[in-house]
């Protein structure tokens, strides 16, 4: 009960944010509202079911990619290109997990990186579909109508953000439903001890693709959020540094915790904000403080608060 | 023909970086477990250290050469110290996200060091053509595939005769065994670390004369690196040597007959053709199931 009104009032204070401040203090917060939604989706399939993914930055580029190609050739709103980034990204993801059903550990990883480093050269060399290295431009979200009845306008940024903001506050709550569901229970049991969960019965296929779907079709509408927010999509937008990144926000804040990778979402995008007098070295603090932060305090934040506590 | 052998031998020499830089890549993968994203800033230092050897210390081409193994193997050190010593004990995981924060670290320490203007490095033997028959290449870019061919004999040397090779390669296979066997876990570590580095960095150094150094210069290399180390398997040395090698040529000669954008695609290709049929590598033994 407590963390419902906690949440509640996190929420409403995000909503009312805008009238606060200025717009470039709301793009901080949309950022951050989209790396929420890839960390919190990272650790369904990481940090819930253990199945090590360094393909983050993949899926949410496919996402981003599906809705600039749709609004390109189709002239589709972002209504239309959320459950197509969805679907498009949720596709691959159990393409992906087909191979991961067989590898583990280091290879896993190897494996999805390689499959991000294929879908990055993929977006950035195909230019006649993709628009190559200079990538693609998008027009405005503009109105949004529903068999020609114009409903309302998303013309400012103000209301792109609360677009931003109802779409977090759906995926975190289905994400949140999924990870203390049965089948959330699965993933955690797979994660523990893989050959003990297929020794109960349990379909450990069937719970790796779901945790590898689940994780990706998120970062597909992280990507369609984001493609829609910067009116276009480059390469470099969705290299292996944005997985990383999001690996590190999860890590920082705590695996298989469901606030952790919250947190370390929000820590890890206002951080080189507050370092902004020492512009010149925010990347290299950031790089430093991730190795220090990795080094003592492996279980993340929330983790290590939790069992400060339980001791 | 003629200009198919020259494509060959270009090919040759961007392989030999290849293989230069996976081949510690998968030796650091298939000793320690640790998959090292700050593999590429090896490279990069080894690139810098080559510069200041040659036009602030003013050293010739071989004690520069001595100079940038020297520095990187320093480097190597100090990332075992970083990457591996405070993560024992710990999953993958760990190593893999001190190893972004470092790399992070070190470009952005290069760029505000070095920085962002691209270098090149020049030197006595940059302007010395070399004919072999029909292929034409300058003294410095010869020197890639010979100090590749010497580095990588002295390393398989080294890995099958001597007591450090034998403890290495005991450490591949088991760790805790070869603990019970009194192999020096901490020493191999660090040794292992420092010929990573120390290849990547000769290699950083001696491609400087034909591409530029710039601090994000390891990215893309890391990531044929890693490329390489898969379609060798992870951590087979031979396999990465053979398959960074075979990198090179083909994507010099896709370059040269289909499309230059192509360059990098083939690569991938091929990385997609081999996860679907051998997933362990094209040299790889089968991975082992629970």
């Amino acid at each position: 009960m407590r963390n419902i009104s906690l949440s509640l009032a996190g929420i409403l204070l995000l909503a009312l944010l805008p009238f606060g401040v200025g717009g470039y203090e709301v793009n901080v917060a949309m950022v951050i509202l989209f790396y929420v939604i890839l960390a919190v989706g990272l650790d369904l399939v990481s940090g819930y079911c253990g199945q090590f993914s360094f393909a983050t930055g993949a899926f949410y580029g496919l996402g981003a990619y599906t809705a600039a190609i749709m609004n390109r050739d189709l002239g589709t709103s972002v209504f239309v290109n959320l459950p197509a980034g969805a679907l498009v990204a949720g596709l691959f993801g159990l393409l992906l997990g087909i191979p991961a059903l067989r590898l583990k550990g280091h290879f896993l990883a190897i494996v999805t990186i390689a499959f991000q480093t294929i879908v990055y050269l993929i977006i950035s060399q195909w230019t006649s579909f993709t628009g190559g290295q200079v990538g693609l431009t998008m027009a405005n979200v503009g109105p949004v109508t529903v068999f020609g009845v114009t409903l309302f306008e998303i013309a400012s940024l103000r209301a792109y953000y609360w677009l931003t903001l109802v779409m977090t506050v759906i995926c975190v709550f289905a994400a949140w439903r999924l990870a203390n569901s049965r089948l959330g229970r699965e993933w955690i049991a797979i994660r523990d001890d893989e050959t003990l969960a297929a020794a109960v019965g349990l379909d450990t296929t069937r719970g790796k693709l779901t945790a590898f779907v689940a994780s990706a079709a998120l970062a597909g509408i992280a990507g369609v959020l984001t493609a829609h927010s910067l009116r276009g999509v480059t390469p470099d937008d969705f290299t292996i540094w944005i997985s990383a990144t999001v690996v590190a926000m999860m890590v920082i804040g705590g695996r298989g915790t469901f606030i952790g990778p919250i947190i370390g979402a929000i820590f890890l995008v206002l951080m080189p904000e507050f370092l902004g007098r020492f512009a010149e070295y925010k990347m290299l603090i950031y790089g430093i403080l991730l190795v220090v932060a990795i080094t003592v305090m492996p279980e993340g934040v929330v983790g290590r608060l939790r069992q400060r506590s339980a001791r | 023909m003629d200009l198919f052998l020259q494509y060959i031998a270009n090919g040759v020499v961007i392989g030999s970086t290849y293989v230069l830089v996976a081949v510690g890549l998968t030796l650091i993968f298939g000793i320690l477990g640790v998959v090292n994203f700050a593999h590429g800033e090896f490279y990069m230092l080894g690139g810098y250290a080559g510069i200041m050897a040659v036009t602030v210390l003013g050293l010739p081409v071989l004690p520069a050469i001595g100079f940038v193994l020297a520095t990187s193997a320093i480097v190597g050190v100090a990332a075992e110290a970083i990457l591996h010593k405070p993560m024992k004990n710990r999953d993958a995981t760990s190593s893999i996200i001190s190893s972004f924060g470092l790399a992070v670290a070190l470009q952005n320490a290069a760029l505000i060091a070095f920085g962002p203007q691209p270098q090149r490095l020049q030197t006595s033997f940059s302007t010395i053509p070399v004919e072999i028959g029909p292929i034409f290449l300058p003294l410095q870019r010869l020197m890639i595939p010979i100090m590749m061919v010497v580095l990588i004999s002295v390393l398989y040397v080294v890995l099958r005769y001597t007591w450090t090779g034998r403890s290495l390669r005991a450490m591949a296979q088991h760790q805790t065994v070869a603990r019970l066997c009194g192999v020096q876990v901490e020493r191999v570590a660090v040794v292992t670390f420092m010929v990573g580095a120390a290849l990547a960095g000769v290699a950083g150094m001696l491609m400087s004369s034909v591409f530029l150094v710039y601090p994000i210069v390891g990215n893309m290399i890391a990531l044929k690196a890693f490329t390489v180390v898969i379609l060798g398997g992870m951590g087979n040395v031979a396999g990465a040597a053979v398959a960074g090698l075979v990198l090179g040529i083909v994507e010099s000669l896709t370059s040269a007959y289909i499309s230059n954008s192509m360059r990098d695609v083939v690569g991938f290709i091929v990385v997609i053709l081999v996860l679907l049929f051998r997933p362990q590598g094209l040299f790889g033994k089968a991975v082992d199931r629970s």
